[in-house]
């Protein structure tokens, strides 16, 4: 009787998180062993659910892996992932330099290039996906750019912090703050690098670029939040400021003092030896301040030394009630959705706060210290709120694919070859005011390349004041910029001698000989087995559905897919030529439909 | 039939938002109300990062510039040729509508162009601008005076720039101007192309009926496939299949019970329909012959000009233009990163005020400068920090050029505007600055406080245009 009751309790909560009735939370420690069985199957219990889950914590599903994961167990797939082995920029920049170095310490187009090589390698070919995923995620959460063309040649600059993200994707968000607060990319990108205690006699003060960004971006947001990420508010109704500009000027006072760890005070910053940037920043403690440090309630005492200071203001900051939510929200939004509702945030910032997470098979991941992400991500990923049958019926749940994932999802899913994109020179061009609107580490700014807070005006989900960031990069020239740029995509073709000429004359500029191989396989497509479906349009589009959409697909994308499919174009069904151009017509009508650029 | 890589093409544009007009959102203004005669654009040119213009608007007459030099000294040291020495300096002559309080003026070297229009009446400056909710001196600002929240930070103070608010903020005064020409029954038929973007725009151009349409530098975007369409080259059976395939872009007969999705195939559909139109409209016009450089500034206003060429085939009398300049966060390397910035700016407005008058549009088209705050007068180094108030830029024909509006701050540390560090308490609000350029468009007392729920918080200030 009592067992009954029991399941009957997690039955109704199980059935409250499909319905949405109320906000209910996953609690996987109250249910009995066989529940928690059934929970932990349900994640990968068909092809649809296991497709959906890897959407949301990979770059994009293969085939196969939906295939051979489908009746596992999410939560050992969880762990096996933050077992793999981490893929690192800085070992392929490596790479790059070894195999294109044609003179000593001379920089070329491909070894300038070979940190959007790394990244793109990484996460296309990477078996260490969540690991790279959640790394992009963070990397969009503390922003670094190499749009400043001072570090265009210098791929380690921003691989560094690529590695930084990589190493602790399921480490502690304050070694993040730490090693990116030491690392000379930020120390150069929001001009600290080099940065002066105050001179009273000429008026000079220290640079307060950093201390902003890093409380407003990185850290604890501009008001004060609840545990569910919303602003709390004053009497009067209005949000409750953390700071005033005496906290800014106060804390800038921590960043002096930094510079290149082997040649500080260099005035030409490109003239600085390319190792150096992969080294952190050191402490030159004539050039550090020694006033008083007052900033968030706390004052470190004059004399301080930088290192000290810097360790007091991370571990200020960390302790701070507004952390948790902030991380959580931006998380959820890289991963699942962009409006979550305030449980949601809460129950993932409770898993920042506090360290830990129970998967749905009962394993307790995290270090039970506060800020831990592997307890974090698994937070977003297994919260009651992100389940399919729930989520699924939910008017509002879900976000707008990001367009740099919807081209890895293509690339893995159609088996594209990404082991050497400087093969395919459109990834690197894509960050010049480009089709796709965003480039992993080329945003235009430390905002990203969208706002967390990001409302769309004159939409529906701006009436419901519903945050879209995604949305942000919609518009009447991006929309038809995306569908010529992954159709470019969709349609490549292994190449040919025409091809092979341009791209060997790219190649000339840094004096390197096309490998005709890695040029003919590179990010070229194989619909070879979807040949055999595409005799039949209906048989087609429902394995498309599968593989793209988690069979999702509404009926007036269906019948407008079949309306171009019919077309006498397409009436050679014996001709393997004919059925190839039909499947990507079917691929790329599909990765330009709402029901795609949605994930729900 | 064979789709080859070369097919593909990648398409050239900015991006930011959507063109379309949506009324979700009743309008606030009644109808028949502003005045939309004849035609006039607004050009809003936002300098993204927060311009210092205490080293654009320079004091020039000896002793201001030995006080401004005494502070910046090591910083002017840093600028190549010495482009803010005084005697490489501008020097600007002011009418009877300025005053400065005995202090003189100058432009550096970078900005000769402008100069020229400021010397034919063609431009003018306005002081110390910035956001405010009431009139602040420094005590009161000491003492506890309203404040716009979010005071130095990027974000919110270009969103309050734009829209009276910080970050999240929806409706900018650039929309809610172009609403009032709207329910006045201005574009009628052109709605669409009412506001218009060519760059990554915040929510200035967006109202409650007003949304911006973004084009590129050279117009708006197309799918490269689809390039035949509508061609006489194209065999009956191959306009079939492209329209098939258009059918599928613009998501026909699209439902679904999500929000999102519905946005998504709303906003396909309206890129379509809007880059359908203007292209069909560019296709029977001509462009500007006027030459323009090709920086940034210079290729953005290309694209406005061109655009203001079509307004009679666009069906256009009222149009608000955005823009944007990045680059102004001169947080370090100012000296040798803000002079090419002054003179992409001073080249794109010459070519632009010359293109405008190769239209006869001169008196009708005025351009305005907006960012994100001033700066420190204080150095850091070789760079500044976030300020607040700041010195703007007005050009145009309608514009009483000539001038320098506004109470000009004295060039140095802790006198009354002061707020710390040189950090400029404005003495002009936005609103301020804003409603002359909301008349002169055509909105009366009544819109303009719709459009500036602040105004009536402060006087009237200058009359610049």
């Amino acid at each position: 009787m009592k067992r009954q009751l029991s399941t009957g309790l997690v039955a109704t909560i199980f059935a409250a998180s499909i319905l949405l009735i109320s906000d209910v939370g996953w609690q996987p420690k109250q249910a009995f062993a066989q529940d928690v069985e059934a929970e932990n199957y349900s994640y990968f219990a068909n092809r649809r659910r296991t497709a959906r889950f890897l959407t949301q914590a990979t770059f994009g599903p293969k085939w196969s892996e939906i295939n051979a994961l489908t009746g596992t167990s999410a939560s050992e797939w969880f762990v096996n992932q933050t077992n793999l082995s981490t893929n690192y920029a800085l070992d392929i920049i490596e790479e790059y330099r070894e195999t294109y170095e044609t003179e000593e310490d001379e920089i070329n187009d491909l070894i300038a290039g070979s940190r959007n090589s790394a990244w793109w390698r990484n996460a296309i070919e990477g078996q260490d996906q969540l690991r790279q995923r959640m790394a992009y995620a963070l990397s969009q959460i503390i922003v670094v750019s190499d749009l400043p063309e001072a570090v265009e040649t210098f791929p380690q600059a921003v691989g560094y912090v690529q590695d930084i993200f990589a190493r602790h994707a399921f480490g502690n968000y304050r070694d993040i703050l730490e090693e990116v607060t030491y690392s000379p990319m930020m120390g150069f990108y929001l001009t600290y690098l080099g940065n002066e205690k105050a001179d009273p006699e000429t008026g000079r003060m220290p640079d307060e670029n950093y201390a902003r960004e890093l409380m407003q971006l990185f850290t604890v947001g501009l008001v004060e939040l609840k545990g569910d990420g919303e602003p709390k508010l004053d009497l009067d109704g209005n949000p409750i400021e953390l700071y005033t500009n005496a906290d800014i000027t106060g804390l800038a006072r921590v960043f002096t003092g930094l510079d290149f760890a082997e040649e500080p005070r260099t005035e030409d910053i490109e003239e600085v030896r390319p190792d150096v940037w992969a080294l952190p920043m050191a402490i030159y403690p004539d050039l550090h301040s020694p006033e008083a440090k007052s900033f968030l309630g706390i004052t470190i005492p004059a004399g301080t030394s930088a290192a000290d200071s810097i360790d007091m203001t991370l571990d200020r900051l960390m302790s701070h009630r507004n952390i948790g939510p902030f991380v959580a929200r931006q998380l959820i939004q890289r991963f699942t959705t962009s409006n979550p509702v305030p449980g949601y945030v809460k129950r993932v910032a409770r898993a920042f706060n506090q360290g830990r997470y129970v998967l749905p098979d009962g394993t307790e991941v995290g270090t039970s210290e506060k800020g831990d992400l592997m307890a974090t991500l698994a937070a977003v990923l297994f919260d009651g709120q992100n389940r399919l049958g729930g989520a699924w019926r939910k008017s509002d749940y879900g976000k707008v694919r990001e367009p740099v994932i919807r081209l890895t999802n293509w690339a893995r899913m159609f088996n594209a070859d990404a082991e050497n994109p400087e093969y395919a020179p459109e990834l690197f061009s894509l960050g010049e005011i480009s089709a796709l609107s965003q480039r992993p580490y080329g945003a235009r700014s430390v905002f990203n390349f969208y706002r967390p807070g990001y409302v769309p005006p004159a939409t529906l989900a701006g009436a419901r004041d519903m945050t879209v960031p995604e949305m942000q990069l919609v518009n009447a020239t991006s929309i038809p910029g995306y569908i010529n740029i992954i159709g470019e995509y969709i349609f490549r073709e292994e190449a040919d001698e025409e091809f092979l000429e341009e791209l060997q004359e790219e190649f000339d500029e840094s004096d390197i000989d096309v490998d005709e191989a890695k040029a003919k396989t590179t990010l070229v497509p194989d619909y070879s087995a979807l040949h055999s479906f595409a005799m039949d349009n209906a048989a087609l589009i429902k394995r498309l559905n599968a593989m793209l959409l988690y069979s999702t697909m509404s009926e007036a994308t269906k019948s407008n897919i079949e309306n171009a499919l019919e077309h006498e174009f397409f009436e050679e069904f014996e001709d393997e030529e004919v059925l190839d151009e039909k499947v990507r017509h079917a691929v790329w009508l599909i990765m330009t439909s709402p029901d795609y650029l949605i994930q729900r | 039939m064979t789709f080859t890589r070369r097919k593909f093409l990648r398409t050239v544009g900015a991006s930011a938002l959507v063109g379309s007009t949506c009324g979700l959102t009743p309008s606030m203004f009644s109808a028949q109300a502003a005045s939309i005669s004849g035609y006039k654009a607004m050009v809003c040119l936002f300098l993204y990062g927060g311009l210092d213009s205490h080293d654009m608007l320079i004091p020039y007459d000896q002793d201001s510039y030995n006080s401004y030099s005494t502070v910046r000294q090591s910083m002017i040291n840093q600028y190549a040729g010495g482009s803010r020495s005084r005697s490489n300096l501008l020097a600007l002559q002011t009418g009877s509508a300025s005053n400065l309080g005995g202090m003189q003026m100058a432009l550096p070297p970078e900005m000769a162009g402008v100069k020229t229009l400021f010397d034919s009446g063609d431009a003018a400056f306005v002081s110390n601008v910035g956001p405010l909710i009431e009139p602040v001196t420094k005590s009161s600002f000491e003492n506890g005076a309203a404040l716009p929240p979010r005071l130095f930070s990027h974000n919110d103070q270009q969103a309050t720039w734009q829209a009276s608010a910080p970050e999240g903020a929806q409706e900018g005064w650039g929309g809610l101007f172009a609403d009032a020409i709207l329910d006045a029954g201005g574009n009628s038929g052109a709605e669409t192309f009412t506001n218009i973007t060519v760059a990554e725009s915040g929510p200035f151009l967006i109202g409650r009926q007003a949304f911006p349409y973004q084009i590129g530098f050279r117009g708006p975007a197309s799918v490269d496939a689809l390039e035949e369409l509508g061609s006489n080259d194209i065999s009956a059976e191959e306009a079939d299949f492209f329209n098939r395939l258009k059918q599928s872009f613009i998501a026909q007969n699209f439902n679904s019970g999500h929000v999102l999705e519905l946005d998504m195939a709303n906003a396909l559909r309206g890129a379509f329909d809007a880059n359908d139109k203007f292209a069909s409209a560019a296709s029977n016009a001509q462009t500007v012959t006027t030459p323009f450089g090709g920086d940034p500034v210079s290729s953005q206003l290309k694209a406005v000009a061109d655009t203001i060429a079509l307004r009679d085939v666009l069906g256009t009398n009222r149009q608000i233009f955005f823009i944007a300049l990045g680059g102004f966060d001169t947080h370090d390397a100012q000296a040798a990163t803000l002079p090419a910035r002054l003179k992409m700016i001073n080249d794109g407005v010459s070519s632009f005020s010359n293109a405008m008058k190769e239209l006869g549009l001169n008196d009708s088209v005025t351009l305005f400068t907006a960012t994100d705050f001033g700066r420190t007068l204080a150095v850091n180094g070789d760079g500044t920090d976030h300020g607040w108030g700041g010195h703007q830029m007005v050009v145009g024909g309608a514009v009483k050029g000539r001038e320098i509006y506004g109470t000009m701050p004295e060039a140095k540390l802790n006198h009354d505007q002061d707020s710390g560090g040189g950090r400029l308490i404005p003495t002009l609000s936005v609103e301020q600055y804003a409603a002359p350029l909301g008349s002169w468009f055509g909105l009366g007392p009544s819109e303009l406080t719709t459009a500036l729920p602040r105004l009536g918080n402060f006087d009237a200030g200058p009359g610049f245009i």
